[in-house]
């Protein structure tokens, strides 16, 4: 080994404590780099599966139909009256509790609401995939459902009433002269016997049974009309008057969760698609259910587990991630079973739009809208930015300070190498001194100088590289979990309140370390190496041998 | 044509707003081979107009002649290249690379003459065996005594045959005897090899040693000791 190598090599080995100090500097600057760049990166994958819900259903846009406060419904998107129709879907499926048996009787039922998203048509999904830029378009019917068991209430009380009869009399005063006389001309008119006389009781009773059936007509048709109703008969209609109780006091249970129906013909594009299947496998056909994770360990349900809709079982086939951003589900079936299952046959709420490309989405986008005035389309973003929780915040945290902190770790670690450098060309004046009174050149004791430096950041480097793999193991064998979830719905619609429904997501996080992140790492503490080793050069340079050497006297 | 000549050579340095005249009109004319002592009191200007003559330094004013050569007119590479083929110092604080064995110590005057690191090893072990420290090659200087490391600053000074030794306050460091001990080294080595010695010392004992004596106060060179 040359001279040169082996001083080094000596200065390396020999001043253990400033070496040490420096390379520790330097691996813990570059370790933090790499520890940042790599958690950045792992934050970056999460935020692409999980802040970026629509990627992960294969689509580009979800259409929905939202009603509009006052609106009339109908138009080209509608399938119906507006709001008239959701108040009317959600509130006559909460009332009827009544009609799940006798009071009293036990009670397991699925209610269905189609929540905020008004349903429309599945035939109408073919005129968006119709239109210029969509390239393949998935049908959805997403509901909130309510759980409820109990025992049925007593909701309403009977009465009956009516049956009676009334018998009304009164007393009419007798007719006048007069109208004795009117009476006795029509009657002559008529062919109807005379009055038997004076004294009887006057009028209908003494005509009871004289003249027959043709004379008690006529004797009824020539009486005044003051006299002609004097005693009426009548009986009230028999009802039953129902009487609305208070609020049902039962014991009844009740539970939300989120159904969705998924067209499965695609299992790379509709709400759930077979890329969200963490479990067991994706939906075929008939009475298949995913559910989602959460779902599943809340109700202790895994696959092959049983799941009981109104009477309809279904057998779990698999576990499911869903989607954030709103259309993210707890229990997801086949589109045509929940249809039936709901009432809500032959119609979805919504619409997943896949574009020709990625550069053509905006346009699409635009093309929906004007087409369908009522039908709300979100893209992408739109659908994240309705995305919270710690992933989000650790992500903008990520993206707002991840560069600075680099940058501040990697400049500390710089400032700290040169300032070691420095402080060793400080120490070493009289031996540096002492090297061009030998005879040494200035280039060769500035390169004798950068040399060591350089070295010390190789070695930095190199220990950077192994500290920042430890701390990506660590972070991976620790794995922080971070959530994000989106939450839809929980206003009142049209005095109607919705359900609020949240889907979270939990992800380990980890922090993969890709070759240029190492070498990057390396790179920063070769350059801490050479900034050091120029900084200490330079003030080697400028010794002069008759003053390095006048410091030691 | 002599080795040395200086002439009016003068030497000073601001100290705050003051001028110090470390050095001041000196002449003087050194023959090749000469062993001479430069005596006078800490302070006197001995160790500035070694330097001056080592082309450690530029005279203020004046010019020291080297071989014939003003050594005004050379360059800094130029004077790295005398300094390393032509002169050998050795300082009264030994001035070892502290972090280097013995062995090294001497190989690092050797090696920007560009020899191969085999013969490097070879000379300067040589060198070292010459001084009597052959068996303490892989020390370190904090493992050598004073005397040790003063013969290894000796072997080291030597090693590229230079045609003059610059010597300041070589025992100041030392005891009597080993101060003695290492003159004796010195002088030996120098006069086999016909090196021109100049020693700088306030030790008359070792001014005594050499046929020649000059003496300095206050910067200037005073008529000639008699020996």
């Amino acid at each position: 080994m040359v001279f040169y190598l082996r001083y080094l090599r000596a200065e390396l080995l020999r001043r253990k404590g400033r070496t040490i100090l420096t390379l520790l500097g330097l691996a813990l600057g570059v370790g933090l780099v790499i520890a940042i760049s790599s958690l950045s990166n792992g934050l970056d994958k999460a935020q692409k599966a999980t802040l970026d819900p629509l990627a992960g259903i294969g689509t580009d846009l979800t259409v929905t139909r939202t009603a509009e406060q006052g609106g009339a419904g109908g138009g080209p998107f509608g399938g119906g009256g507006g709001s008239r129709d959701l108040v009317e879907a959600n509130s006559s499926v909460i009332t009827d509790l009544s009609k799940l048996g006798k009071p009293g009787t036990q009670f397991v039922h699925d209610f269905f609401l189609p929540g905020s998203q008004l349903t429309f048509a599945q035939s109408q999904a073919q005129g968006i995939a119709s239109l210029d830029g969509v390239a393949a378009v998935s049908s959805g019917l997403m509901l909130q459902a309510v759980h409820q068991e109990g025992k049925v209430p007593k909701i309403v009380a009977s009465i009956k009433t009516g049956g009676q009869q009334f018998d009304v009399r009164r007393t009419i005063a007798p007719p006048t002269e007069a109208e004795q006389a009117k009476i006795r001309a029509c009657l002559e008119k008529n062919g109807g016997a005379q009055p038997q006389g004076q004294g009887q009781q006057p009028g209908l009773g003494g005509g009871q049974g004289q003249g027959g059936g043709g004379g008690r007509a006529a004797f009824a048709k020539c009486l005044p009309a003051r006299m002609r109703q004097f005693r009426t008969t009548f009986t009230t209609p028999q009802q039953t008057l129902q009487q609305v109780l208070d609020p049902p006091q039962t014991n009844i249970k009740s539970e939300s969760y989120t159904i969705g129906g998924v067209q499965t013909g695609d299992p790379t594009t509709g709400i759930v698609t077979a890329a969200q299947v963490t479990r067991g496998r994706y939906l075929k056909a008939g009475r298949e259910a995913l559910v989602s994770v959460t779902y599943a360990s809340r109700h202790s349900l895994k696959v092959g587990s049983k799941l009981n809709l109104n009477g309809t079982r279904f057998t779990v086939v698999g576990l499911v991630n869903p989607p954030l951003g709103g259309q993210g589900a707890d229990v997801y079936v086949p589109l045509a079973q929940l249809q039936a299952l709901s009432g809500q046959k032959g119609l979805v709420n919504v619409v997943l739009v896949r574009a020709d490309d990625s550069a053509s989405v905006s346009a699409t986008q635009k093309r929906i809208e004007q087409k369908y005035s009522q039908a709300e389309v979100a893209s992408s973003k739109q659908v994240a930015d309705t995305i919270s929780g710690s992933l989000v915040d650790a992500a903008n945290l990520s993206r707002d300070l991840g560069f600075v902190l680099s940058i501040v770790a990697a400049a500390a670690a710089f400032l700290l190498a040169a300032l070691l450098a420095l402080s060793s060309v400080g120490k070493r004046v009289r031996e540096l001194g002492t090297l061009k009174a030998l005879g040494w050149t200035q280039r060769k004791v500035v390169r004798q100088v950068a040399g060591e430096s350089l070295a010390q950041g190789v070695l930095g480097g190199v220990l950077g590289v192994g500290v920042g793999l430890l701390a990506a193991v660590l972070i991976d064998a620790v794995g922080p979990t971070l959530s994000a979830s989106s939450t839809t719905g929980g206003g009142s619609l049209f005095g109607v309140q919705e359900v609020a429904r949240t889907t979270s997501r939990a992800v380990s996080l980890t922090a993969p370390v890709g070759f240029t992140i190492l070498l990057v790492g390396f790179g920063l503490a070769l350059l801490g190496g050479l900034l050091a080793g120029a900084a200490g050069a330079l003030r080697a340079a400028r010794l002069r041998p008759a003053d390095a050497l006048r410091t030691l006297e | 044509m002599s080795q040395y000549e200086l002439s009016g050579v003068g030497k000073a340095f601001m100290r705050g707003s003051a001028v110090i005249n470390a050095v001041h009109d000196v002449d003087l004319v050194v023959e090749a081979g000469e062993f001479v002592a430069i005596e006078g009191p800490s302070g006197s200007g001995k160790t500035t107009l070694l330097q001056l003559m080592g082309a450690l330094d530029r005279p203020s004013n004046g010019r020291v002649v080297f071989g014939g050569r003003d050594l005004a007119g050379l360059g800094d590479s130029e004077l790295a290249e005398l300094r390393l083929r032509s002169f050998g110092f050795v300082f009264q604080q030994f001035n070892l690379i502290p972090t280097l064995t013995a062995l090294e110590n001497v190989e690092a005057k050797l090696a920007p003459t560009g020899l191969a690191d085999a013969e490097l090893r070879e000379r300067s072990a040589a060198l070292l065996a010459e001084v009597g420290l052959a068996d303490r090659a892989t020390h370190l200087p904090s493992h050598l005594s004073g005397g040790e490391q003063q013969r290894v600053a000796i072997a080291r000074a030597l090693s590229v045959e230079p045609r003059v030794i610059l010597a300041d306050e070589p025992t100041g460091n030392l005891d009597t005897r080993t101060g003695a001990d290492i003159i004796e080294t010195l002088a030996g080595l120098a006069g086999q090899r016909g090196t021109t010695v100049i020693v700088a010392t306030h030790d008359a004992g070792l001014a005594d040693r050499a046929p020649r004596r000059l003496a300095m106060r206050d910067g200037r060179l005073l008529a000639p000791v008699a020996a």
